[in-house]
């Protein structure tokens, strides 16, 4: 999470920031891996004999349906939780507008007034979501070349993914978490879970770490923003 | 000099108020925002943010709607057609204004 001091100026970005500041998109996506991710590693424990990957289909049944509901599902966890607290803007644009219309001149005042074009929920999607979905996916299906070493690898470049990847977006990840993420590999490699489960472990690393990650945005937030009913109390 | 000093009497008024452009800038670059939103950015009290809406509403630049988000009732802002346009014709003028000042003074 920013601090004050380096606040987005415009109100558009302030807007984008404000979408991710009670961590709730990194909670749902988090969660959703794990819980998807979990399912998966469950059946190829339990059947490893079965045909085909049903664990690549789990995964990829908790991106439809994160694509599908994660929107109004943190939609509804904001206006119980979030908006109550310090209100409620519009997210900013899928697909980015103009700016506000100039019909005579090609000038105004600007102070970068329209959405951001670039820091917007679409950006979440594809920085993020798409990002770990398909990096998960990518692993499960992969042709494993370097065996031990695969798991480990691809925990550190998800790392170095989504930190260089969100660095200068509203919502970067502070550089400590994105190093624990990538030092889960080798710990998963200490374990030695074996080939069948290892790939699998990705995403309910990934998955926690997010949720871990988001579920602190949270905390933060909840902190400094208490409901406004408690909040008189403690005045009073 | 004549010109520029008409140019600044022809400024809307109405948005021209710190407090009401604040609020204008705010829902030109985000689309709508509730009440209390708007309160906490601006930095205002509740009462003077209510009195500048009204004005702004009144003038039927900003249209305010009672919505529901879950089970939570908002008081929802956003910027009407001729409010974006008296902005743009706002932000045109004074940047106008601001750029002979800048000519003149080199």
């Amino acid at each position: 999470m920013k601090n004050d001091s380096d606040k987005p100026a415009s109100p558009g970005r302030r807007a984008a920031a404000y979408w991710f500041k009670d961590g709730f998109p990194d909670i749902l996506l988090g969660t959703t891996l794990v819980v998807f991710g979990g399912l998966g590693l469950a059946w190829c424990i339990h059947s490893p004999k079965s045909a085909g990957r049903p664990d690549f289909f789990f995964l990829a049944a908790g991106q439809l349906l994160f694509y599908w509901k994660g929107r109004p599902a943190v939609d509804l966890l904001k206006s119980r939780i979030t908006y109550p607290r310090t209100g409620y803007v519009q997210p900013p644009q899928d697909v980015p507008e103009r700016p506000l219309a100039q019909p005579s001149t090609p000038i105004s005042l600007s102070l970068e007034p329209g959405p951001p074009t670039d820091e917007n929920v679409t950006h979440f999607n594809t920085r993020t979501v798409y990002g770990v979905f398909y990096w998960c996916l990518l692993i499960l299906v992969g042709l494993n070349p370097w065996r031990h070493w695969y798991t480990p690898l691809a925990m550190l470049a998800l790392a170095i993914l989504l930190y260089a990847w969100n660095r200068r977006s509203e919502r970067p990840y502070r550089w400590w978490p994105a190093l624990i993420l990538a030092f889960t590999g080798p710990a998963v490699m200490l374990v030695n879970t074996g080939p069948l489960v290892e790939p699998l472990l990705l995403p309910l690393v990934a998955g926690a770490w997010l949720a871990a990650h988001g579920a602190c945005t949270l905390a933060g937030y909840l902190r400094a923003n208490p409901y406004p009913q408690a909040a008189q109390e403690v005045r009073a | 000099m004549t010109t520029r000093i008409q140019e600044i009497a022809q400024l809307d008024r109405l948005i021209h108020e710190p407090a009401r452009l604040a609020i204008m800038l705010m829902l030109g670059g985000i689309g709508e925002a509730d009440f209390l939103y708007l309160q906490r950015e601006g930095g205002f009290t509740q009462g003077n943010l209510s009195g500048h809406l009204a004005k702004l509403e009144e003038a039927g630049y900003v249209a305010i709607e009672k919505k529901f988000k879950g089970k939570v009732p908002l008081t929802v802002c956003s910027l009407t057609g001729k409010g974006k346009a008296a902005f743009c014709e706002y932000s045109a003028r004074m940047l106008g204004v601001l750029q002979s000042n800048g000519q003149q003074g080199r």
